[in-house]
């Protein structure tokens, strides 16, 4: 979960970043930051829990696209670049943290639509006695 | 023993239990009550609103085009929205990932939304506005945290509906929760 933290700051971070560094009359280079820095940490934030932790994937495309952006968009601003690229990587690589699974959900997502699932087979263990509350 | 706590079979713990569900609860009435107080100052209850942070930032975005694209405005829907979250995390027993799934995945599927129009609400204040609104911040926080959580359930109602499936009982009884059906499949 730790990872996700950092991620969930570093989004925020995002949203701060240009006005700090001092680059926000760039609209380009800010509003990329102000657009993706939400979105990144909502899904670190929803990664936090872990019937969730699979969003935390969803991150990787965008920390992906944060390492690409100086050149795609074409960033002139040094500090921008640094932040941007820096961003990037860290948020990539960090969302391939799983941390720690403890508690069991019968087989996770996936046992919606599969069969021979976890909660499928505990299920069919069970007496079926005295359900009708 | 999932007979008594009303663990679903293959957890490690019920996610339908108080102490799962309160604190999502609480949040929503947390983010209503908020949203309430910026809804008030939309519809010119209030003459001004709380801004620590951004000068007139709160005012810019509370009263910009975004916000009253829609007949009421939008801090009155979110006010809604987290009303309709509070009712549907607290309606049911324990058991209710079983007795009653169309309330745990309405309850899912309402925090989903909510979440992603907060989201794309905090893109907009800067990227169209240029000025940011702090409780409008707070909110969009609350009704992300609040994503994860609520989740967990809805997984276990869903997995309880394919259980029904792969047992051959009427899907839509079971999604209702009607007597009958009750205790077929576990």
């Amino acid at each position: 979960m730790w990872a996700q933290v950092i991620n969930a700051i570093l989004g925020i971070w995002l949203m701060a970043a240009a006005a700090i560094l001092g680059y926000a009359d760039d609209k380009t280079i800010t509003n990329n930051e102000h657009i993706l820095g939400p979105v990144i940490a909502s899904f670190a934030i929803i990664s936090w829990w872990e019937a969730t932790r699979v969003v935390r994937l969803y991150n990787v495309p965008l920390g992906l696209w944060l390492l690409l952006a100086p050149w795609v968009l074409g960033f002139d601003n040094t500090a921008a670049t640094v932040n941007s690229t820096l961003v990037g990587a860290l948020v990539t690589g960090l969302s391939f943290v799983k941390g720690k699974i403890e508690d069991s959900y019968g087989g996770g997502w996936s046992a919606v639509w599969k069969s021979d699932t976890l909660h499928a087979r505990e299920a069919s263990r069970q007496p079926r006695v005295d359900l009708d509350k | 023993m999932s007979k008594e706590k009303g663990i679903p079979p293959g957890w490690s713990y019920n996610p339908a239990s108080w102490g799962q569900r309160m604190p999502i609860v609480i949040a929503a009435m947390v983010g209503f009550a908020i949203a309430t107080y910026l809804a008030l100052f939309q519809l010119k209850v209030i003459d001004t609103v709380w801004e620590p942070f951004f000068g007139n930032g709160s005012q810019k975005i509370l009263t910009s085009k975004t916000s009253q694209l829609l007949p009421i405005p939008d801090a009155a829907l979110g006010a809604i929205g987290y009303l309709v979250d509070a009712l549907a995390g607290i309606i049911g027993g324990t058991r209710r990932w079983r007795t009653m799934p169309w309330i745990v995945i309405a309850f899912g599927l309402a925090v989903g939304p909510l979440g992603f129009i907060s989201v794309l609400l905090v893109v907009l204040q800067p990227v169209l506005y240029d000025a940011w609104c702090t409780l409008c911040l707070v909110t969009a926080l609350i009704s992300v945290v609040m994503i994860g959580p609520a989740m967990d359930e809805m997984l276990a109602s869903l997995q309880y509906m394919k259980r029904v499936k792969d047992a051959k009982v009427s899907m839509w009884k079971a999604f209702w929760g009607y007597k009958e059906v009750q205790g077929r499949v576990i």
